[in-house]
């Protein structure tokens, strides 16, 4: 087994273990986390996709990408994070709540 | 035997992902968050892969950390009074409708594990290609640094990272919209605390230093502006906790200045790129260094500048609404 | 092997069993106070011994030098945290301070 391997498998993981984060957690910072977890594991398959054909370097394509994607992905959760504490300030909700 | 590293570490992450959606706690699930971001980072030098590490161990589990544990004050004060009205609500929604949570329950799971079989599946077959490496190789000279993956982000692929910088600052205009009335205001208590101050002083010149090597060092090597940037910003952010609101102090047209500097230049490159005769970016080879140099700085002070701002501001938006409070 | 990589092997497992006890400590430790004992400074002397065992396995006086400068803030920044941490949880639970015991 190789090194790419191992890591592009963990990146589904992690991917599901976003998208289930995204459905079932309750609060908003677990939600914004669990958006984050999947942006991860995205991130991580390109890279493990990108060591896989490495010559004398990784290709750096991938990797610029995903550099490019991190910054992008903590922005938005900044922006989530915003608005969640400012629905959080106005109404004191900390969750989408369905009843009523 | 490095094999046995790979899957430790890939377990481990795993296992801080699950665990960090899971915990009972909020501050549980914030630091945990912030282990995982680590243990991303690692796994992304085992994949050789050090530009990225440092970018996830600075910005997303460094900077989004502390954004994290910023918003835990404004959720957590509140966690134990709430706590039994939540579990109040709950039983009262759980004994509304008693039968129906676990059908999309199962739903949800049997979804989940489909797709993680589709994924696993799709992730393994993928068929082996060239990819880029070899072009990225062989115009490595043109390009006017030595990291190929520098090249590719401020050369190769600038349009990408010149819009990257104008999505910082829209994520900054969007939670100004969102946030208070007034942008930016002195700390209502600022720190006392001798020691914080001493060190917070001691730290800015080291960061300040820190900063500069990275970007200066991306020409070579790991490293360059968004790290740069990062570190720059962490030194606004240590200033404006330490009790000096570097963005409330300054005239406002110097902080637009410091904003917009990364993206202005950067467009005004390539409008006289193209008055030139070239492409968008297309710099000419014999000044290519010279020229992604000062684009690498200009963008790291204007990203460190938002990221300052956005802490900044989501940093007051717990005092904003007694004093809308008490005006009304 | 030669005697540099023993004595840097040697380093590197005992920066190591400083960072285990360091753990052992936080885990099994009973009130803030002294699990902040336990990190700060086991941690911190674990760090010492695996940076002078990687500077001594890269062997050029550069490279040393910018580890120590990594083993020196990680020290300032550590000590300062455990102490606003320490101060923090004075100030705020002063008659509970055994509370995390339960």
């Amino acid at each position: 087994m190789e090194t790419y391997q191992i890591y592009s498998l963990t990146s589904a993981v992690l991917f599901v273990i976003g998208i289930g984060g995204v459905f079932m957690a309750r609060h908003f910072i677990k939600k914004i986390i669990a958006t984050i977890i999947m942006g991860g594991g995205v991130f991580l398959s390109l890279v493990s996709f990108a060591a896989r054909d490495a010559l004398a370097f990784a290709d750096p394509v991938p990797h610029a990408l995903v550099i490019t994607g991190i910054v992008v992905a903590v922005a938005s959760a900044a922006f989530a994070l915003a608005l969640a504490r400012r629905i959080y300030q106005l109404t004191g909700e900390e969750s989408f709540t369905i009843d009523k | 035997m490095s094999v046995l590293i790979d899957i430790i570490l890939a377990i481990l992450a795993i296992y801080l992902a699950l665990q960090s959606l899971l915990a009972p706690r909020l501050s549980q699930s914030v630091f945990l968050f912030f282990a995982f971001g680590l243990a991303l980072a690692l796994a992304w030098i085992r994949l050789g892969a050090v530009d990225v590490a440092i970018t996830e161990a600075a910005i997303a589990a460094g900077f989004l950390g502390a954004l994290f544990l910023d918003a835990l004050r404004d959720f957590s004060v509140s966690d134990t009074e709430k706590q039994e009205n939540t579990k109040a609500d709950q039983s009262l929604v759980s004994a509304k409708n008693t039968n129906s949570p676990w059908l999309p329950r199962l739903a949800l799971g049997l979804g989940l594990g489909l797709f993680l079989l589709i994924s696993l599946e799709a992730v393994w077959e993928i068929p082996s290609g060239g990819g880029l490496t070899e072009l990225a190789e062989a115009m490595l000279p043109a390009s006017g640094v030595e990291h190929p993956v520098t090249a590719v982000l401020l050369n190769y692929r600038a349009y990408d990272t010149w819009l990257e910088i104008g999505v910082i600052l829209m994520g900054l205009l969007a939670i100004f919209a969102v946030g208070g009335r007034e942008l930016y205001r002195k700390p209502v208590m600022a720190v006392q605390d001798p020691l914080l101050r001493q060190v917070i002083l001691f730290f800015t010149p080291v960061l300040f230093l820190f900063g500069a090597f990275l970007l200066y060092v991306g020409k070579t090597g790991p490293g360059g502006a968004f790290q740069a940037a990062v570190l720059w910003g962490a030194i606004g952010i240590l200033l404006h906790l330490g009790g000096w609101p570097v963005f409330a102090v300054i005239p406002r047209w110097l902080r637009q200045l410091l904003l917009t500097a990364g993206l202005g230049f950067f467009l005004l490159l390539g409008f006289l790129f193209i008055a030139g005769g070239n492409a968008l970016f297309e710099y000419p080879p014999a000044y290519a260094g010279f020229l992604i140099l000062i684009v690498e700085t200009l963008a790291a002070i204007s990203i460190a500048a938002a990221l300052t701002a956005i802490f900044a501001n989501l940093n007051q938006m717990k005092e904003t609404p007694n004093e809308t409070e008490t005006t009304t | 092997m030669t005697i540099t990589e023993l004595i840097t092997v040697i380093l590197l497992v005992v920066g190591c069993f400083f960072f285990l006890a360091g753990t052992l400590g936080v885990l099994r430790f009973p009130d803030l106070f002294s699990r902040l004992h336990a990190l700060t400074k086991a941690d911190n002397l674990g760090l010492g011994f695996i940076a002078a065992g990687i500077a001594l396995h890269i062997a050029s006086p550069w490279s040393a030098l910018k580890i120590f400068f990594i083993w020196l803030f990680t020290l300032l920044a550590s000590s300062t945290s455990c102490y606003l941490i320490a101060k923090f949880q004075r100030e705020q639970h002063k008659p509970q301070n055994g509370k995390e015991q339960e």
